[in-house]
């Protein structure tokens, strides 16, 4: 939806922030979306593949005519590293 | 030399069942107890709880946790709460828990504290009585952290909370977000009381690494800041029980509430 003016994407990423946080599918809130050429991209970690699916679910019903774009990533949880000495 | 394996923002869900335990599989032989720094569920309800605790459940470590602001989203914190100590994990909020390790007392002072931001950027208890509510809470907490800290007797101290206790563990969040990411008061309670490590989650975004005014060591262990299923940090590598060599007994010693 390319002819939306600036002002009314800064309310559309809020809106869709909103969504992601209280929906109860998603309940993330520590994502990045950010409109640009008409797209909603989607950025930040999620634990599952499960909630990265979940979050496009979630912003493609918020906003149907707009192009999303998924670059969520899936939390790696390597084993741990060498200890540090703190004290 | 105590081992403390750290991680925050597990955010367990109904599709985390079997997912969660495998990560902390090995773990016992690299630490000598886990932190978990609040968002131990996805939307606080008590189902979460119920999945977490049963991860976690039989761990053969001591376990200590804070809750987190999504553990308060559905209102069932006190029921989340109740499963995770059913689970042998000890909850603290605003108080404060001594374990021994080979004749080492290592302490842990705990709350989930609370937002609004730090020194030169900060708010107050004015105006709107929502607005003193805000920060009223985190007075509320940092205070608690600060007289369960100021009550361990122990050998080491940490101070462990969901929210940040200063800024620098927040680099690359977007700093119009830091009031409600962390707040000052809880670094100058953490100074005052005193402590050897501060450790914080809430910051999926930040950096691990931070220190107080006061010069104590802080970490942002979210798990996406870390990158690890946890991390270990080593406290006591100074003390004079180093040449013994890697502590491996635990007990349970104390407990000591602050909160009225």
């Amino acid at each position: 939806m390319s002819g939306v003016s600036g002002q009314q994407s800064e309310y559309l990423v809020a809106h869709i922030q909103d969504a992601l946080a209280t929906d109860a599918r998603t309940g993330e809130l520590e994502l990045d979306v950010r409109i640009a050429g008409g797209r909603v991209f989607l950025a930040g970690a999620v634990a599952t593949t499960e909630r990265r699916d979940a979050v496009e679910r979630v912003v493609r019903e918020v906003c149907p005519d707009y192009e999303v774009v998924n670059q969520l990533s899936v939390t790696e949880r390597q084993q741990p590293g060498p200890s540090e000495p703190v004290s | 030399m105590i081992r403390i394996a750290a991680v925050g923002d597990l955010h367990a869900g109904p599709d985390s069942v079997g997912t969660i335990r495998p990560r902390f599989e090995g773990v016992t032989d690299r630490a000598d107890l886990l932190l978990l720094a609040g968002d131990l569920t996805r939307r606080g309800t008590a189902e979460e709880g119920r999945i977490v605790a049963a991860e976690l459940q039989g761990l053969d470590l001591p376990v200590i946790a804070v809750l987190g602001n999504h553990d308060h989203h559905s209102g069932e914190e006190a029921t989340i709460r109740r499963s995770l100590e059913d689970a042998g994990v000890q909850v603290l909020e605003r108080e404060g828990v001594v374990l021994e390790f080979d004749g080492a007392t290592l302490g842990i002072a705990g709350t989930k504290g609370f937002g609004g931001g730090f020194a030169g950027a900060s708010a107050s208890a004015f105006g709107e009585r929502e607005m003193k509510a805000f920060i009223g809470h985190t007075e509320e907490l940092a205070a608690g952290l600060e007289a369960a800290l100021a009550g361990l007797r122990a050998d080491i101290r940490i101070a462990l909370t969901h929210y940040a206790p200063v800024d620098a563990t927040l680099a690359g969040e977007r700093l119009e977000i830091f009031p409600f990411l962390g707040s000052y008061l809880l670094a100058e309670a953490i100074d005052r009381a005193g402590a050897d490590l501060a450790i914080h989650g809430h910051a999926h975004r930040g950096t691990e690494k931070g220190v107080t005014a006061g010069g104590v060591t802080v970490r942002n262990v979210a798990e996406t800041v870390i990158g690890h299923a946890y991390k270990v940090y080593r406290v006591g590598d100074r003390s004079a029980d180093d040449v013994v060599g890697e502590a491996t007994g635990r007990s349970s010693t104390s407990t000591t509430p602050s909160r009225p």
